[in-house]
């Protein structure tokens, strides 16, 4: 039913009489009323993926919600070790790099008579990691300015909504969050001998949710 | 549960619910004879009326939404357990429309005229409201030994009250406009007046031509006339084409539903007011004056509805299977079963012409002022003279109304087969000029006309 631009209106007998075209104009509202009516809205939140004869592309928002496209810098992660602890050694490289300012870390240091394996590869650890959400820029240059693969912003979320602005300062427990990484090269996995190590490696990219 | 299984239980449960409400105004008004009129005041207009036209409001919403492929007011909830978790196709967004109009403030701008500015709403609602009670809904039937009829009021004088009482309203609207103190409200009032008063007469002439074909200005011997069938397939199931107004006055059906639609201020016409865009006459009313306003507009389209059935689409007798039906043995004796199902019908038909205008609403853009002015003195006026005296001549010529039906019957060929014919119809277009005839054909079609 597109309109046809090559036809002049004002030689067309239907044009001119004008109730031809109102009515044509009143089948397609009522088509549209009709499948809509009839047709079970699907509620896919891809609205291309839609089936069905409805042909509404509403996505009601709270209850239905379009996912974040990949690559998208959500909010951030501090990147756990396998046993829980951050992979972050405290380097402030993401501090520095970071246009905002809006990343204040504080170091600690390892004993070095401390009885667990990392203390002997790894000098610092984070005491104090904290971002404040609210002057982030989201730019990213964090995660590629991390030589560990620490700080992450694959959470596919936005920071949400708080009632005191202390509220979006997030602190260690806060973003200490989601799948463990591990990489071959870390330090603390460095082998004494050549045997295959006790533990999988798990893939290095995996996103939250995907295990 | 399928969406199609709970429409359709939903429109069942309204046609229930239009049935007991049409037996309640037969059998209290047959129950109560002193105070007949009353119940039927009371059942066919607060009820009915009003409900169907508060109804509209959110249908209003609901059905544009599907017309544009939207969804619609659906976070309105009721707050019970069952009912927590359905919209409820979005009418409880009436209740939170009707709190809010209640309690908005009732603001009279300063220096305005407050008595006009008060009356403006009621002159609006109350002479629109009063068009209803010449409306037939059912047939006269006799209930409990009573002669029921189901209409409130049947003046001598018929649809001239229609005519009449139509253009008070008019003054509602002016009013509005000059008491606001307010020049755009000032200029949407004369918009209005000019606009109501100019399609009064193609109004009054649109329904010349039935009042001709049956002889008579009486609605409800309008409705009966239009009971019988013209030529008649069928005797002993009733089947045939029935003699109504669509059929014996296509051309004045469209000329009254146009004009009908100018008086009602909505969308082709709706320069008074435009909701969206033009300040109209109701700039300066806020609260449940503005609500008036509105809520009149929305009676308009049902008084509309229930006058286009009663007079152009049969009011309410079926198109046929009637004569069959009312011979059942339990409707034969009991004439009330049958004054039910006809009044339910006449109500559907309401509801469909109802629904029709807002697709019209939703359709088609707004007219341009002079275009307002021109469709008015220009088209309707002449068609309407037009089909004046050729439906004159043909009743003249048959007063078995079989000529006046050819007409018509041809006339609505004649659209249908315009509105069907396919894209293809180049033959009136410059287009052999150029192999693709796009932009350049149009442009050198209308050159050459100029020279």
């Amino acid at each position: 039913m597109a309109y046809d631009a090559s036809r002049n209106p004002s030689q067309d007998v239907r044009e001119r009489i004008y109730l031809p075209e109102l009515l044509r104009g009143l089948a397609v509202t009522t088509r549209h009323f009709l499948r809509n009516l009839f047709g079970q809205r699907d509620s896919n939140a891809s609205v291309l993926n839609r089936k069905g004869r409805s042909l509404v592309t509403t996505v009601q928002y709270p209850e239905e919600r379009v996912a974040y496209p990949p690559g998208y810098r959500g909010l951030h992660r501090l990147v756990p070790r396998e046993d829980g602890k951050p992979r972050c050694v405290a380097c402030y490289m993401c501090a520095t790099v970071c246009p905002a300012q809006c990343i204040y870390i504080e170091a600690g240091e390892y004993d070095p008579a401390d009885p667990s394996p990392e203390s002997r590869v790894i000098e610092k650890f984070p005491t104090t990691f904290v971002i404040d959400e609210l002057r982030c820029i989201v730019c990213g240059l964090c995660v590629e300015a991390c030589p560990k693969d620490a700080i992450r912003m694959d959470t596919a979320t936005h920071a949400p909504s708080e009632y005191t602005r202390q509220g979006f300062v997030y602190d260690i427990p806060k973003l200490l969050n989601g799948p463990p990484v591990s990489h071959s090269s870390d330090p603390w996995r460095r082998r004494e001998s050549s045997e295959p190590p006790e533990h999988q490696v798990l893939e290095p990219h995996t996103r939250i949710g995907e295990t | 549960m399928g969406r199609p299984l709970i429409i359709v239980a939903a429109m069942l449960f309204i046609l229930g619910a239009i049935a007991s409400l049409m037996g309640m105004a037969y059998f209290g008004a047959a129950v109560l004879p002193s105070a007949g009129r009353l119940v039927q005041i009371v059942i066919l207009m607060l009820v009915f009326v009003m409900v169907i036209a508060s109804l509209l409001t959110i249908a209003e919403r609901k059905w544009s939404a599907m017309m544009q492929d939207r969804i619609g007011p659906n976070r309105a909830r009721i707050d019970l357990p069952i009912l927590r978790d359905s919209a409820l196709g979005g009418v409880p967004h009436l209740a939170a429309d009707a709190v809010k109009m209640l309690f908005k403030e009732d603001f009279v701008p300063r220096r305005a005229n407050g008595f006009l500015f008060n009356l403006a709403p009621i002159l609006a609602f109350g002479p629109v409201f009063a068009l209803f009670a010449i409306i037939p809904v059912g047939p006269s039937i006799r209930v409990l030994d009573r002669e029921v009829p189901m209409v409130i009021a049947t003046p001598d004088f018929g649809v001239l009250f229609l005519f009449a009482i139509a253009s008070l309203a008019v003054y509602g609207t002016s009013l509005a406009g000059w008491s606001s103190n307010n020049k755009l409200a000032l200029l949407g009032g004369v918009r209005a007046s000019s606009q109501m008063i100019s399609y009064e007469v193609a109004l009054g002439l649109a329904l010349v031509g039935m009042m001709i074909a049956f002889s008579t200005v009486q609605l409800p011997e309008l409705t009966d006339g239009q009971a019988r069938h013209l030529w008649q397939f069928s005797q002993r199931f009733d089947l045939g084409l029935p003699a109504w107004g669509i059929v014996l006055q296509p051309v004045g059906f469209v000329l009254f539903f146009t004009a009908a639609f100018a008086e009602t201020k909505r969308t082709p016409f709706d320069l008074p007011e435009g909701d969206s865009e033009i300040i109209g006459y109701f700039v300066e009313y806020s609260g449940m004056k503005f609500g008036m306003f509105m809520i009149s507009e929305f009676v308009e389209v049902v008084v509309l509805a229930a006058v286009s059935t009663t007079i152009f689409f049969g009011g309410y007798h079926l198109p046929f299977g009637e004569g069959w039906l009312a011979r059942r043995g339990l409707i034969a004796d009991h004439p009330w079963i049958l004054g039910v199902i006809l009044s339910t019908v006449f109500w559907i038909k309401v509801i469909v012409l109802c629904w029709l205008q807002l697709a019209v609403r939703w359709t088609f853009p707004r007219f341009r002022y002079d275009q307002v002015q021109a469709l008015g003195w220009k088209m309707l006026l002449p068609l309407g003279l037009a089909n004046v005296f050729i439906s004159g001549a043909l009743v003249l010529w048959d007063p078995s109304l079989r000529a006046l039906a050819v007409v018509g019957l041809i006339e609505i060929g004649i659209v249908a087969a315009l509105t069907v014919r396919g894209e293809g119809h180049p033959a009136k277009i410059d287009s052999a000029a150029g192999p693709p005839p796009s932009l350049p054909a149009l442009t050198g079609a209308s050159t050459s006309g100029h020279d």
